[in-house]
């Protein structure tokens, strides 16, 4: 654990399991099972965690932010293992570090509370600003990194921005501190197709020009390709595959990878004939093979 | 399930592919809001006009708060305040049946709804009952629809479970004890259990995960195929269109912008928006850069004057600015509202002459 130079992150053969059921019937469910992956500190990546839900990456990104304690096994953030975290000035040296993204901003926001505050409470909290004026400069300064400036946000309220500026707002806040690790769970699936480009080009500017770390979590492989450096693909609460972004999903091995790959709906348009009945009638036997995997795979009892 | 739908069946038979089970002329719906004595009005569903046919998926696409959920809302007539339609016409042609929505005493409306008309509504995984068994949900919505007695309308229930790949012991379960998928395909027994002839869908997969989303959506294509209904099908993910729609509508901000067969749509889309939503989609094996779309939806309490895509659009021109481009059919079967995609787009005087083209396209 002492090396000399510690990586950024480091997730170490951990479990966590839930416990299910009444008092006379306990069942111990792993949520997430021997998961293992490095972040090297000197090369900001971002690193796809990929799976379907109840896949265990949600478990999996609460545990790297430290709101749940593994079962077993270590997570260690800088070589300091997460469970050492005591009190409050450790707590936010911490969250100084590692910050998340929630998966939909109209939720992660109080309706009934200004937007322009949460950036405002984690400047005064995580920065040197304490006057109203630095305060806003520090604002104003993370939301053009995020191609927004204090002027569109100031004084509104969520329902008067997009989702899309909303969610750029969220990754704004989670900037002011100068993290080097963000915790995105699913950041765009609740936000348009037409927006959704913009939060993750805004991930790759984020890796390229601020050096940020950042732990992509999703279901959807195209973005997931078409950003990450790296993936890990988990399938009930297990490390199915990883490596390169690429290379896996352009050649998945494990038969779940293949099968989360076939199951990407193409774009192209399947030289659908105009009666839409032959060509569904040809796809038909995939579907039910699909279903019929799936109900195998995944809906066992938990 | 067969002889109490063969009377519809047959009538499906005698009607051509082609006539349309839906027509909407000309629909206006507004969100009219007083808020500290200000009048506001959102037009939410401006002017539209199409049809759907028999038989036929019709998509729906475009961004949250471009009206799609209103104007389904408005098709199927489950209008309150401060909900309120204007102008124009929906008119369901159900082969021994033909009803105006807004025509239509209520109790006609109730006894079309589930039995000829359903809705597959948004998030539909969470609209069960968490305190009532499934056996309960369906009981309530279709026992009075299908008219039998109740060991027959049991069966009738569990041959279509089986028909969704669902066991019929789902009918015991309580809705949390379901997993999304199962809770999704449970809503879609439930919205095609009376074999209806027309089906809208309120972005049914939306919430589910990749694996789950392709089985859903086999799925609806093989009860709309095999009941042989027409559908609306909304969802704002591109790649789902290109997988289920027959024809694709492209809303924006209240308006429909183009609509045609769905693969000229994405093979050539005419209007920018649309372009723009087909060629930012990512595909795995595709590095090349996506861009996004720059600026905001506008608000619909204050649209930009003109074509409300003007402040976005790569293309847009000084008529923009100040003329409302008219739906105009461009190529067959292919209709679209942009003075850049060509010269035969004419301004509409507002009403008149959307009333017009439409009367065009409906030939």
């Amino acid at each position: 654990m002492t090396s000399s130079i510690s990586p950024l992150l480091e997730v170490d053969h951990v479990t966590k399991t839930y416990a299910m059921g009444g008092l006379l019937a306990r069942n111990a469910f792993p949520a997430v099972d021997d998961v293992s992956f490095t972040l090297e500190a000197d090369q900001p990546e971002i690193f796809a965690i990929i799976g379907e839900s109840g896949s265990g990456k949600t478990s999996l990104s609460r545990m790297i932010l430290a709101t749940v304690a593994p079962t077993n096994g270590s997570i260690r953030f800088r070589g300091k293992d997460l469970s050492t975290l005591h009190g409050r000035r450790a707590r936010l040296d911490f969250m100084r570090e590692v910050q998340p993204i929630f998966q939909n901003p109209f939720e992660a926001f109080n309706p009934l509370k200004r937007v322009d505050r949460y950036l405002f409470t984690t400047a005064r909290r995580f920065t040197k600003a304490r006057k109203r004026i630095d305060v806003e400069a520090v604002a104003d300064d993370a939301l053009r990194k995020v191609g927004l400036s204090l002027a569109e946000v100031k004084s509104r309220f969520p329902h008067e921005l997009s989702g899309g500026q909303l969610q750029r707002t969220a990754v704004a806040r989670a900037l002011i501190p100068g993290p080097s690790l963000i915790v995105a769970d699913e950041p765009v699936s609740m936000v348009d197709a037409s927006l959704r480009m913009s939060i993750v080009n805004l991930f790759k500017t984020l890796r390229d020009d601020l050096k940020v770390s950042i732990i992509y979590i999703t279901h959807d492989l195209a973005t997931a390709y078409y950003i990450s450096d790296r993936i890990i693909i988990m399938q009930k609460g297990k490390v199915v595959e990883g490596g390169n972004a690429r290379a896996v999903l352009d050649n998945p091995q494990h038969p779940y990878s293949i099968l989360l790959k076939e199951s990407v709906l193409s774009p192209v348009v399947a030289n659908q004939s105009k009666a839409g009945a032959a060509s569904t009638a040809g796809a038909e036997p995939p579907f039910h093979e699909d279903v019929d995997r799936r109900d195998r795979v995944s809906e066992a009892p938990r | 399930m067969k002889p109490e739908t063969g009377g519809n069946d047959q009538l499906r038979g005698v009607k051509r592919n082609s006539d349309p089970v839906l027509r909407v002329t000309g629909l206006r719906a507004y969100f009219n809001m007083r808020y500290f004595g200000i009048a506001r009005e959102v037009r939410a569903v401006d002017d539209i006009s199409f049809i759907v046919r028999r038989n036929e998926i019709y998509g729906l696409a475009g961004e949250s708060s471009c009206g799609k959920t209103t104007l389904i809302k408005t098709i199927a007539g489950a209008i309150r305040p401060p909900l309120e339609v204007i102008s124009g016409s929906v008119e369901f042609d159900f082969g021994k049946r033909r009803v105006s929505i807004y025509e239509a005493a209520p109790e006609e409306i109730e006894d079309i709804r589930w039995e000829h008309l359903s809705y597959i509504v948004q998030g539909s995984m969470n609209v069960l009952n968490p305190l009532r068994r499934v056996r309960n949900a369906f009981l309530d919505f279709a026992f009075r629809h299908i008219g039998k007695s109740m060991p027959e309308f049991q069966r009738i229930v569990e041959d279509h479970l089986k028909r969704l790949h669902l066991e019929p012991s789902v009918l015991e379960a309580y809705p949390h004890e379901l997993s999304g998928g199962m809770r999704q395909r449970v809503t879609i027994a439930l919205a095609t259990v009376c074999r209806p002839e027309f089906i809208i869908a309120d972005e049914p997969t939306t919430a589910l995960d990749v694996v789950v989303q392709k089985s859903v959506l086999a799925m609806i294509r093989e009860v709309q195929q095999e009941i042989g209904s027409s559908m609306i099908f909304v969802t704002h993910d591109m790649a789902v269109h290109a997988n289920m729609a027959d024809r694709l509508g492209i809303m924006y901000a209240g308006r429909l912008v183009e609509e045609g067969r769905t693969a000229d749509v994405f093979a050539s889309p005419m209007h920018p928006y649309t372009a723009h939503l087909i060629s930012s989609l990512p595909r795995i094996g595709d590095l090349s850069i996506k861009q996004a779309l720059e600026g905001a939806p506008p608000n619909l309490s204050d649209p930009p004057s003109g074509c409300r895509f003007h402040p976005r659009c790569p293309l847009a021109m000084d008529i923009c600015r100040r003329e409302n481009p008219t739906l105009t059919t461009l190529a067959p079967e292919h209709r679209v509202a942009c003075f850049a995609a060509s010269p035969k787009v004419k301004p509409s005087g507002e009403t008149t002459g959307s009333r017009l083209e439409h009367a065009e396209a409906m030939q």
